[in-house]
C-alpha cells in the first residue's frame, strides 16, 4: 500500500525522505467526520494532533490523508514517479519520536568532510522545504526541547528558524505538521505542555466500533468474516479489562495480526493467543482471564 | 597442728584398707586451703563415718576425700557438709552408688545449686531398691547427672528421675537404656521437653515398652516438626497415651511422617484436627496421620476439612467405619477423595472469573460465593444458586460436579456466563415503554385489562365489604375494628410500578406463572445470544443443558399447566424432538414453540421476552391445571413451528377461552406451582435489581419522585413473585421489615468502610447550618471547601490542625527494611538509575554547546590525512536536572485498621471447647485464620510502603514531605507531619513511621489543599502530591444532608483541580477494589490507580513514584 513499484529490479525502494509520496490508496474506513476535518485543517494550514490509543489507526489516517490531498480529482492513477496531471505533490514524512531525538537530529546538522564542513539538512527541515506533511509519531516521546522547536511552524508564522546556519525557512504552502500522541500513558511528566497543545486542533481517535472493526479487520487481514467478527467482540470484551489490570487494550492493529494468522491456517484460539493475549501482558492471571474470554468466543 | 581429734581420726582411718589414709592425706593439702581447722576435723571425720557405714564403704570414703579438694572450691563449708552427708547416707545403702555419687560431685556441683544437692542424691537413692541391678541403675543416674544438670532444669532432672524409677518397675534394663538416651535427647528439646515428659509419663501406665521407641524418635519429630508445633504434638501424644493408645511410638513416627509432608503453615491445621479426633475416637489418630500424605497428595489443604469432617461424623456414629474411613478403606472415603480432588473451589478461579465477567460485562463487576449473598438477607436465600444483582456475580463456593477440575472450571464459566449475560443483554433493562422487536405491542391493552379487572374487583370487594358492614351492623355487633373502613387493595399499584418489571408482572393475575414463564423465556434467549456471541463455550453449555435435561420431571407427570411451563423449560433447553405433548393442547404446544422461537434471535431483547411472556401466559393461564393420563399424551417435534403470527395466536387464545368457558368446573384443576429451578441458570430476580437500582440512584438524586419508604418497600416485597418463590421455600422469616431495612441499607450503600455506631456520630443533618471557621491556635489552617450543588465554595469551612507524630521505635524502620531487604534493593537500583548526572559533561557527541577540543583536532588531524574524521566532535552539559519536589499523603483512617484478610481469628488453644460438636465448629473457625496467617492491617503496608519510598528517595535527592491525614469533621481536620518537606531525613522521621496509626475519618478535601500549600511553596520544577488512600472520602458532616457521598468526592476532585492549577502533578494510589467507580470522578483526567493487590503495595508505590518521574527531563 505505501510502497511503490513492485517492478524494479531491487528488492527495496529508496527515496530521499521528502520524496516520499503515497502512491497506492492506503486502506483506510473512516468513522467520524476526520477525512473531513483534516482536509479543511490542511487548506487552512492549522496543524493537527492527533490523539488515541496504540494502534486505532492514526499513522494509517495520516498516511491516507497524504495520498488524498495528494490525489488530483478524477484522474486515473498509474504507477510510477512522474507527476501526473493535476496531481500535486503532498510527500509524507514521518518521524517516530523517542527520548533522545534531539533538535538537531530534526533540523539539521554540519556534517565534517575533506573539504571542511558540509550542512546536511534534518527530515524537518526537508519537509518544510518541500511542502510535505510532516508526522511526529508519539509526540510527548520527545525531548522538550524539540517540541519547542515546533512553535513557530505551528502558528501564522510557519517558518522555521535555523540557528546554526543563520537562517529561517518559510514553509512551502503545502506543508503542514501533524502530531500523534497517546494520553493513555500514566506518567504525569509524559504530558503535553499547553503551550504546544493549543497550536493544534485535535481529532480524537478511538477504536472503531464493532462492526466498523470487524470491516476493518476482515479487509486488512483477509480472514474470514466469521473471525473477523470474533476478533472484534474480542478487542471489545478486553477493552473492557483497561483499569482492571490491564494498561491499553488490544489495540486494532493486534487484532489484524490475529486475523492474519488465521488466515494463514493458525487455530483461533492459537492465534488470539500469540497475537493479543502474550502481547498485551505478562501477568499470568490476565492471560488466562483473557484467554477463557477468547475461548468462550471462538469455537 | 596435731590437734586429738585429728590424730584420732586418723587413727581410726588407719584401721581401714591403706588406700583410705593416702586419700585422706592427698587431699588433706588442698582442704586446709578452704577449711579452717576445726572444720577439717569434722571434714575428716565425715570420711571415717562414710569409711565405716558398711563392710564396703571404705571405697566410698577413699572416694570421698578424691574428690573433696574439687568440691570444696564450690560449697561454703555447711553445704559441703549437706553434701558429704548425703553420701554418707548412700553409702549406708550402698557403697558403690555412695562411690559414684561422689565421682559425678565433682562435675555437677559447679552447676547446682548447693540447696539441690540434697534432692539429686535422694533422686539417686530412690532408684536403689536393694538390688543389684536397681544400684547399677542407681549409679548410672548419677554418672548422667552432670549431663543431665547442666542442660536440663533440675525440676527436668526430677520428673526425668521419677520416670525412670516408673520405669524401672518394669524393667531394670529399659531403664537404664532411657536414662541414656534421655541424657542424650533431653537437652536438644526446649519448651517440648515438659510435654515430651508428661507423654512418657502417660506412656508407662499403658505400653512402658514405648519409651525408649520414642526417645529415639523424638529427635527426628523436633526436627521436622514446625517449631510452634511440637510442643502441641507432644501434648496430643499425651493425650493419646492417656487414653491407652498402645503404639504412641507409632504415632510419633507416623505423625512426624505426615507433619513433615503437609504444607508449610498447615501443621497446626493438622494437630487441630487430631485433637478433634482425640476427642471422639483417639484410635483414629494414628491412621488419620498415616492417610494423611496420601490423601493429601490428592487434595489440597483447605479441602481436607469437608473430607475429614465426614470421617469424623462417621467416627462419631460408628467407631469402626470411621476408622475405615481413616484408613481410606472405606468405599465413602475413597470417592469423597475422588470428589474432592477434582472439585474445584471459586477461591482459587475468583480473580480469573472477576476479569472474565468484566470483560463481558463491561462493569466492573466483583464475584463473591453465594453464601455471601444468603447473609445479606435481601432476598435470596438459596446458597448453591448462582446469581447476580446488577453489580456483583454470585458464584456457589465449590464445584463438583465432574471427575475433573477442567470439566468444573466450565461449569463455573458457563454459570457466569448466563449470569453476566444478564447484564450484557440487558435482562435488568427492561423498560415497559420501550418497543419490542419481534411482537407487537400488547402490554398496554393488557395492563388496561388488569387495571380494569382490578377496578371491578375493588368494586365487588367494596360492595361486599359494605353488605357485610351493613349485616354486622343490622345485627348489631358492630366491632370497633370493623369499622375501620375499607381498604383499597388497589392503592397498591402505585408502588409496583415503582420499578419497570414489577409494572410488567402487575399485569399478571397470576404473578408467580406469569413470572415463571418470564425466567424461562428470558433465560432462553440468553442462552441463544449466549450460543450465538460465544461459540466457544457451546460446547460446555451444551453438555450441562443435556444434563440439566436428564434430570428434569417428566411432562407426564405433571398438571398440564404445569406440564406446558415444564415444555418451555424444555425448549428452552434446546430440546425440540420428542416432546411429550397432551393430545388436546396440541395447538398450544406449538403456539409456544413458535412464541419461544421468535426469542431465539440476536435481535431479540428484553421487551421481546416480555411480550413472548404475556402470550405464553395468555395460552397457559387458559389451559385447566388438571393431571392428564399418559395414554393422551403425544411425542411431538416442535423443532420448527413456523412463524409465530397473531392471527393464529388470537383464534387459539379464543378457542382456549371458549374450552375453559364450557369446562363447567373450570377452576377445579390443581393449584398452580412452580416449576424446579434449573440449577445453572441460577436465580434471575430482576425486580430486585431494579429496585436496587433504583433506590440507589434515588439516594444519588434526591428531590425526583417522592422518595420510597420502608413501608412501601415492604408492601412491595410481599407483593413480588421473587419473594412469593422464596417463601414457598420455608426460608424468608416473614420479617419483612428486617428485611426491607436491610435492602434499603444496601442500596444506600454505606462507604464500605464507614463503621455506624463506632462513635462519627450519626451521618445525619450536620453542621451545614455552622457558619466559618477561624484558625486561632498555632499551626491551625482554614480553608475553604467546594460545595457541588452550590457550584461554589463555602468560605472558609474546614480547619486542618498541623500536628507531627510521635515519635516511636525506629526498629520498625529496620524491620522494614530487612523483611524487603531483597525488595528495597531493587528498588534503590532502579531509582539510582534515574538519578540524574547533573551538570556533567558529556564529550564527543555529535551536537553540543561547543566544540570538543581533543575530538576535533583527532578529527582535523584525519581530515589532513585524508581519512574520514569522526564526527563527534562535541560536548553538551547534560541538563537533566532533576527537580522533583513531591508530598506523600497517607490515608491514617479508621478502615485503615482493617485487617487484610477478613474472616481471621487468632484464638487461642485453651478456649478449645469440650464438647465435640462444638469443638468442630470451633475448629473451623480456628482453622480460617490458620490457612491465612498473614494478620497484616492496610496501615502496616502503607507504612511498609513508604519505608521503602524514603529509603529510595534518599537516594536520589528529591525534596519530599510524608504526610498522614485524618480527622473528625471539619473543624478537626488533623494532618500529621511525618516528614516534613523541609525536613531532613533522621532517625526521628524512622520513629514516627512507627507511629503511624488509623485514626478517625478522611476529609481528603483539606489535606490536599493543606499539602498543595507546602508543595506550592517549593521551587522545584516538578511538584507531585501523592494520595494513598483506602477508600471513599468520608467525614462527619463531609456530605449534604448527611446523604450524599458526592459530595465528599467532589470537593477532592475540586481540590486536586486546585492543586493542578499550581502546577502540581497529583496522583491518587487506592487499595480499596471498588475504587474504579468514584475514582473516576475524583481524580477525573488526573492519574490514578487502583491496587488489584493489596500487597503489591510496598512494592507498588515506590515503583509507581519511578514512573511518574522517570521522564522528567530538561
Amino acid at each position: 500500500m505505501v510502497e511503490a513499484s513492485p517492478e524494479t529490479e531491487a528488492h527495496f525502494t529508496e527515496y530521499a525522505i521528502e520524496e516520499f509520496l503515497v502512491r497506492d490508496e492506503p486502506y483506510y474506513r473512516p468513522i467520524g467526520d476526520e477525512i473531513e476535518l483534516f482536509t479543511a485543517a490542511y487548506r487552512q494550514h492549522i496543524p493537527v494532533l492527533l490523539k488515541g490509543p496504540t494502534g486505532c489507526g492514526k499513522t494509517r489516517f495520516v498516511e491516507y490523508m497524504a495520498w488524498q490531498l495528494g490525489r488530483p480529482l478524477a484522474v486515473v492513477k498509474e504507477q510510477g514517479n512522474e507527476l501526473k496531471e493535476g496531481e500535486i505533490r503532498v510527500p509524507l514524512v514521518t518521524i517516530a519520536c523517542h527520548e533522545d531525538l534531539t533538535a538537531s537530529d530534526l533540523v539539521g546538522r554540519y556534517l565534517l568532510d575533506a573539504n571542511g564542513t558540509r550542512w546536511i539538512d534534518g527530515p524537518m527541515t526537508r519537509a518544510v522545504k518541500a511542502g510535505a506533511i510532516l508526522y511526529l509519531d508519539e509526540v510527548v516521546e520527545a525531548r522538550k526541547d524539540t517540541t519547542v522547536l515546533i512553535h513557530p511552524l505551528t502558528d501564522h508564522r510557519r517558518i522555521l528558524p535555523i540557528e546554526k546556519t543563520g537562517s529561517i525557512i518559510e514553509a512551502d504552502d503545502r506543508f503542514l505538521l501533524c502530531v500523534s500522541y497517546n494520553p493513555g500513558y500514566q506518567s504525569a511528566l509524559k504530558d503535553l505542555k499547553h503551550s504546544t497543545r493549543q497550536r493544534f486542533i485535535s481529532i480524537e481517535f478511538n477504536y472503531p466500533p464493532p462492526d466498523i472493526e470487524t470491516e476493518i479487520i476482515q479487509r486488512e487481514s483477509g480472514c474470514t468474516k466469521e473471525h473477523a467478527d470474533a476478533l472484534a467482540k474480542l478487542g471489545d470484551k478486553i477493552r473492557n479489562l483497561e483499569e482492571h489490570g490491564l494498561q491499553e487494550g488490544a489495540s486494532t492493529r493486534l487484532l489484524i495480526y490475529a486475523g492474519r494468522l488465521m488466515s494463514e491456517g493458525i487455530p483461533p484460539r492459537r492465534a488470539s493467543q500469540v497475537a493479543i493475549v502474550w502481547t498485551l501482558t505478562d501477568d499470568p492471571e490476565l492471560q488466562r482471564s483473557i484467554e477463557e474470554v477468547s475461548s468462550s468466543i471462538f469455537e | 597442728m596435731t590437734s586429738g581429734p585429728i590424730s584420732e581420726i586418723e587413727t581410726e582411718l588407719a584401721k581401714l584398707p591403706p588406700a583410705v589414709l593416702e586419700a585422706y592425706h592427698d587431699a588433706n593439702a588442698t582442704v586446709k586451703e578452704s577449711f579452717g581447722e576445726e572444720e577439717i576435723g569434722l571434714w575428716a571425720k565425715e570420711g571415717l563415718t562414710i569409711g565405716t557405714q558398711t563392710v564396703r564403704s571404705w571405697e566410698s570414703a577413699i572416694e570421698y576425700y578424691n574428690v573433696s579438694p574439687e568440691v570444696s572450691k564450690f560449697l561454703s563449708f555447711p553445704s559441703f557438709m549437706q553434701w558429704a552427708r548425703c553420701g554418707t547416707y548412700l553409702a549406708q545403702d550402698s557403697p558403690t552408688l555412695a562411690v559414684s555419687f561422689f565421682k559425678s560431685s565433682v562435675s555437677i556441683v559447679p552447676n547446682l545449686r548447693p540447696q539441690y544437692i540434697p534432692r539429686w542424691a535422694g533422686l539417686g537413692r530412690s532408684l536403689y531398691k536393694g538390688t543389684w541391678k536397681s544400684s547399677t541403675l542407681a549409679a548410672k543416674f548419677f554418672e548422667v547427672s552432670p549431663d543431665l544438670v547442666r542442660n536440663l532444669p533440675f525440676w527436668d532432672v526430677e520428673v526425668f528421675a521419677s520416670l525412670i524409677e516408673a520405669l524401672s518397675y518394669k524393667s531394670y534394663d529399659v531403664a537404664g537404656e532411657c536414662l541414656v538416651l534421655g541424657r542424650d535427647v533431653l537437652p536438644a528439646m526446649g519448651r517440648e521437653r515438659e510435654p515430651f515428659l508428661a507423654m512418657s509419663r502417660a506412656l508407662i501406665d499403658t505400653s512402658w515398652r514405648e519409651v525408649k521407641t520414642c526417645l529415639e524418635l523424638v529427635p527426628r519429630a523436633l526436627q521436622q516438626v514446625d517449631e510452634a508445633q511440637t510442643g502441641r504434638f507432644l501434648k496430643l501424644g499425651e493425650r493419646l497415651a492417656k487414653v491407652g493408645l498402645r503404639d504412641t511410638s507409632r504415632f510419633l513416627s507416623d505423625g512426624t511422617q505426615a507433619l513433615s509432608k503437609v504444607p508449610q503453615g498447615s501443621q497446626g491445621y493438622i494437630l487441630d484436627l487430631c485433637d478433634a479426633l482425640v476427642v471422639i475416637t483417639p484410635d483414629a489418630v494414628p491412621p488419620f496421620l498415616r492417610s494423611l500424605d496420601d490423601v493429601l497428595n490428592r487434595i489440597t489443604v483447605s479441602q481436607l476439612d469437608s473430607w475429614f469432617q465426614h470421617g469424623a461424623k462417621l467416627l462419631q456414629d460408628n467407631p469402626e467405619s470411621g476408622i475405615a474411613f481413616f484408613k481410606i478403606e472405606s468405599n465413602t472415603s475413597e470417592a469423597m477423595l475422588e470428589t474432592l480432588s477434582s472439585s474445584l473451589e471459586l477461591d482459587r478461579v475468583k480473580s480469573i472469573l472477576r476479569l472474565y465477567c468484566r470483560a463481558l460485562s463491561g462493569a466492573g463487576l466483583e464475584i463473591y460465593d453465594t453464601q455471601e449473598l444468603v447473609q445479606r438477607n435481601i432476598g435470596w436465600i438459596d446458597e448453591d444458586m448462582a446469581s447476580t444483582d446488577g453489580t456483583k456475580v454470585f458464584l456457589p463456593p465449590v464445584v463438583d460436579h465432574y471427575p475433573n477440575k477442567q470439566d468444573n472450571f466450565s461449569w463455573f464459566k458457563v454459570v457466569s456466563t448466563h449470569q453476566v449475560a444478564h447484564l450484557e443483554f440487558g435482562s435488568f433493562e427492561y423498560d415497559f415503554e420501550k418497543a419490542a422487536t419481534q411482537f407487537e405491542d400488547r402490554r398496554h391493552a393488557a395492563e388496561e385489562q388488569m387495571l380494569e379487572r382490578k377496578s371491578a374487583e375493588r368494586a365487588a370487594a367494596k360492595a361486599a365489604y359494605e353488605l357485610g358492614a351493613q349485616q354486622l351492623a343490622s345485627a348489631n355487633e358492630v366491632d370497633a375494628d370493623m369499622s375501620a373502613g375499607f381498604e383499597d387493595p388497589n392503592d397498591l399499584s402505585r408502588v409496583r410500578t415503582f420499578t419497570d418489571i414489577g409494572r410488567f408482572l402487575e399485569i399478571f393475575e397470576n404473578t408467580r406463572l406469569g413470572f415463571d414463564i418470564f425466567t424461562v423465556l428470558e433465560d432462553c434467549r440468553l442462552d441463544y445470544r449466549i450460543k450465538v456471541e460465544y461459540p466457544g463455550i457451546k460446547a460446555a453449555s451444551g453438555r450441562v443443558q443435556t444434563e440439566t435435561l436428564a434430570n428434569r420431571p417428566r411432562i407426564e407427570d405433571m398438571p398440564l399447566q404445569q406440564g406446558l411451563v415444564e415444555l418451555l423449560i424444555h425448549m428452552s433447553l434446546d430440546q425440540f424432538q420428542d416432546l411429550p405433548v397432551a393430545k388436546d393442547y396440541k395447538e398450544a404446544a406449538e403456539m409456544l414453540s413458535s412464541i419461544l422461537h421468535e426469542l431465539r434471535n440476536s435481535e431479540a431483547n428484553v421487551e421481546d421476552t416480555a411480550e413472548a411472556t404475556l402470550r405464553a401466559y395468555e395460552v397457559i393461564s387458559r389451559v385447566p391445571n388438571e393431571q392428564e393420563e399418559e395414554d393422551d399424551f403425544e411425542e411431538q417435534d416442535l423443532e420448527e413451528p413456523g412463524d409465530f403470527s397473531e392471527e393464529e395466536y388470537e383464534s387459539l387464545v379464543d378457542q382456549l377461552q371458549a374450552g375453559m368457558d364450557a369446562s363447567a368446573d373450570g377452576g377445579d384443576g390443581e393449584s398452580y406451582e412452580s416449576p424446579d429451578p434449573v440449577d445453572y441458570r441460577g436465580d434471575f430476580k430482576p425486580e430486585m435489581v431494579q429496585l436496587m437500582t433504583k433506590l440507589q440512584a434515588d439516594d444519588g438524586e434526591q428531590g425526583e419522585a417522592q422518595p420510597m419508604t420502608q413501608e412501601m418497600l415492604e408492601q412491595l416485597l410481599q407483593e413480588s413473585p421473587e419473594m412469593e418463590l422464596d417463601a414457598e421455600q420455608g426460608d424468608v422469616d416473614s420479617d419483612m421489615a428486617q428485611f426491607a431495612q436491610n435492602i434499603m441499607k444496601e442500596a444506600g450503600t454505606p462507604p464500605p468502610n464507614s463503621e455506624p455506631g463506632e462513635g462519627y456520630g450519626p451521618l445525619l443533618n450536620d453542621d451545614e447550618a455552622g457558619g466559618e471557621l477561624e484558625a486561632r491556635e498555632p499551626e491551625t489552617y482554614v480553608y475553604d471547601e467546594w460545595d457541588f450543588r452550590a457550584n461554589d465554595y463555602k468560605p472558609r469551612w474546614c480547619i486542618v490542625k498541623e500536628k507531627t507524630v510521635e515519635e516511636g521505635d525506629p526498629a520498625f524502620y529496620q524491620e522494614s527494611l530487612k523483611t524487603y531487604s531483597a525488595l528495597a534493593n531493587h528498588i534503590r537500583r532502579q531509582f539510582e538509575l534515574i538519578m540524574p548526572e547533573t551538570m556533567r559533561k558529556t564529550y564527543r557527541l555529535v551536537d553540543g554547546e561547543d566544540i570538543d577540543l581533543n575530538a576535533a583536532i583527532e578529527a582535523w588531524a584525519d581530515l589532513h590525512m585524508g581519512v574520514p574524521p569522526d564526527e563527534k566532535i562535541y560536548w553538551h552539559r547534560n541538563r537533566n536536572e532533576r527537580e522533583v519536589a513531591v508530598v506523600f499523603l497517607l490515608d491514617m483512617s479508621a478502615s485503615t485498621a482493617e485487617a487484610i484478610d477478613e474472616g481471621r481469628q487468632t484464638v487461642d488453644d485453651r478456649d478449645a471447647p469440650d464438647d465435640p460438636v462444638e469443638y468442630m465448629v470451633w475448629l473451623r473457625r480456628r482453622r480460617e485464620g490458620l490457612v491465612r496467617r498473614n494478620y497484616k492491617r492496610i496501615i502496616d503496608l502503607e507504612k511498609e510502603g513508604t519505608t521503602l519510598l524514603i529509603n529510595a528517595l534518599e537516594s536520589i535527592g528529591d525534596t519530599y514531605g510524608i504526610y498522614g491525614f485524618s480527622g473528625y469533621g471539619r473543624e478537626n481536620v488533623e494532618f500529621y507531619v511525618i516528614k516534613d518537606i523541609e525536613e531532613g531525613f533522621s532517625d526521628k522521621v524512622k520513629k514516627r513511621i512507627d507511629k503511624i496509626t488509623p485514626l478517625h475519618a478522611t476529609r481528603m478535601g483539606a489535606a490536599i489543599r493543606h499539602a498543595a500549600t507546602k508543595l506550592e511553596n517549593q521551587t522545584a520544577k516538578t511538584k507531585i502530591m501523592f494520595l494513598i488512600s483506602d477508600g471513599r472520602p468520608q467525614d462527619r458532616g463531609y456530605s449534604r444532608e448527611g446523604v450524599e457521598k458526592e459530595y465528599a468526592v467532589h470537593d477532592t476532585h475540586m481540590a486536586l483541580v486546585e492543586a493542578r492549577r499550581k502546577e502540581i502533578i497529583p496522583f491518587c494510589l487506592t487499595v480499596d477494589k471498588a475504587g474504579h467507580d468514584y475514582l473516576k470522578s475524583m481524580c477525573g483526567d488526573m492519574g490514578y490507580e487502583v491496587l488489584a493487590d493489596i500487597w503489591s503495595l510496598p512494592e507498588r508505590l515506590p515503583m509507581l513514584y519511578r514512573q511518574l518521574t522517570a521522564n522528567n527531563r530538561g
